[in-house]
């Protein structure tokens, strides 16, 4: 780097406020201790028919506690996608200190894959029945934008609200906007994350790819066979660092840099040679001014497909060389199961959470790791770990690559400052 | 007419089936409560499902013009003008 950072620094944007819904439940409280605890929230699960489907696990969200449903307006009517989003929002924007109306300096950046995908197949289903009489508002919501502009309208956001659907990069690449936008003098405050469903289909969409393990996914691992689905939101507050500061909010994380690439090799399949994910985390890296040898740990894309953990190990160790096989590796998916468009969410909040904890968490599983991927994956219990720099990664169908670089604030230099 | 099969009724089981009001039942909606703003608190999605699912339920066509104010006051006005039509 070619000078200290400075708690003047524009460039530099801490996240002041998380929230999110997930298989362990509603509130990020449930999220860490699952985590921490190696659990997964891969289960049998109930929110559609999959009498039909190869495969009889996912994780999904359980009921919301009492009285949530009465605190946001039309509750009634949003989607599922929808309400996770909400949730994760106010809670992330409560412990931001912050409150709507959020006013023309504030921005949503959202992704999500699906949005209200599993509505609409209940409408359809409800349309193709003989005198059904399917619910018109069940539409209302379908767009893959409606989770982010839900959380827009909730929270009065009256500057850009955005969503990028790339597949399960979507939510990395809408943090990454986030962080630009407010590089860029855009907005002050930056509502950032992803929801996403679980729906049928995705659910057979994977399962007709035989990419779903029948098993609980088991990324990294020997003889590993599939994802797993999963369902959830996950929503970061931004703030430039210097306003942060001036309004006495208290920075949880800096979030330091993004960076994307594309594989340009394929629809589905990743390139086996990593090319394009390095690139993807080398340019998050670049744009943090943090050197790959002072990255701690890794959160992996790691699903648990053959194909796409082998490819990730070869971009991790194009980007850290040697140390790579020496560098605690972790996959939230096996704990929470794949988010889609909300994945890059959840995972980086997860990263987040480890450096806050001063511990990586375990990715649960099955069975020894992989040898012919000599990492080195955490597993069983928490590694304890006082981490500073962290990189978060996520791999997309269509070759969308993404990476966030997440790092301890106070930074070492500020700390000495 | 049996009471459940008179206009109020099936209005009232109309609102809740077609406008997923948890935790609400038919007889717990008063014939002249307001259903919009106050009252049943419904707004104009609202309105919109009501208006589709009351043309299926009664075989009317309700023209855009139509949904006022006065006729979607309460279940009473709609009745009214639900049996005015037919």
């Amino acid at each position: 780097m070619g000078r200290m950072p400075t708690t003047s620094d524009s460039r530099r944007v801490v996240v002041t406020g998380v929230g999110a819904v997930c298989g362990f439940g509603w509130g990020v409280e449930p999220l860490e201790t699952g985590l921490r605890a190696g659990a997964t929230a891969l289960l049998p699960f109930s929110r559609f028919d999959h009498s039909r489907h190869r495969t009889h696990l996912a994780a999904q969200v359980p009921e919301p506690p009492s009285g949530v449903a009465a605190s946001f307006p039309a509750w009634r009517r949003l989607t599922q996608a929808d309400r996770f989003a909400l949730f994760a929002a106010a809670e992330a924007v409560s412990q931001a200190g912050l409150a709507a109306p959020l006013g023309p300096a504030a921005g949503v950046f959202f992704g999500s894959s699906t949005g209200g995908m599993f509505e609409t197949e209940l409408f359809y289903r409800e349309l193709a029945r003989k005198g059904g009489r399917p619910r018109l508002s069940a539409l209302a919501s379908q767009p893959v934008s409606g989770p982010g502009d839900a959380v827009g309208r909730h929270l009065q956001v009256a500057g850009p609200v955005r969503t990028i659907s790339s597949a399960c990069s979507s939510a990395t690449l809408a943090l990454g906007a986030a962080l630009d936008a407010i590089r860029a003098g855009e907005v002050e405050v930056a509502i950032a994350g992803g929801s996403d469903s679980l729906c049928q289909l995705t659910y057979a969409g994977f399962n007709s790819l035989r990419a779903v393990a029948e098993g609980p996914c088991r990324p990294f691992r020997e003889g590993r066979d599939g994802m797993s689905i999963g369902e959830g939101a996950a929503v970061f507050v931004l703030e430039p660092l210097a306003l942060a500061l001036q309004r006495g909010a208290l920075p949880l994380a800096e979030l330091a840099g993004a960076g994307s690439c594309c594989d340009a090799h394929h629809m589905t399949a990743p390139d086996p040679a990593g090319e394009g994910a390095a690139a993807a985390v080398e340019a998050a890296l670049a744009d943090a001014g943090v050197a790959a040898g002072r990255v701690d740990f890794v959160n992996a894309h790691g699903t648990g497909t053959p194909l796409n953990d082998a490819a990730e190990w070869r971009a991790l160790e194009r980007v850290f060389g040697p140390r790579g096989r020496l560098l605690p590796l972790t996959a939230t998916k096996g704990a929470v199961g794949h988010l889609l468009g909300s994945a890059g969410a959840i995972e980086a909040l997860a990263t987040l959470l480890c450096l806050r904890a001063g511990e990586v968490h375990p990715t649960p599983g099955d069975g020894p790791v992989d040898p012919a991927l000599p990492l080195a994956l955490v597993t069983g219990r928490p590694l304890p770990l006082r981490a500073e720099v962290a990189v978060s990664v996520n791999l997309a169908f269509g070759g969308s690559n993404a990476a966030l670089v997440l790092s301890r604030f106070p930074a070492p230099a500020d700390r000495a400052a | 007419m049996s009471e459940a099969q008179a206009t109020p009724a099936r209005i009232k089981r109309l609102i809740v089936s077609s406008l997923n009001l948890d935790g609400m039942r038919p007889e717990m909606i008063d014939d002249h409560a307001p259903l919009f703003g106050e009252g049943l608190g419904l707004d104009s999605v609202d309105a919109l499902e009501l208006v589709v699912a009351l043309e299926k339920e009664f075989g009317i066509k309700i023209k855009s013009q139509e949904i006022g104010r006065e006729v979607f006051s309460s279940v009473a006005s709609l009745s009214q003008y639900i049996e005015s039509r037919n």
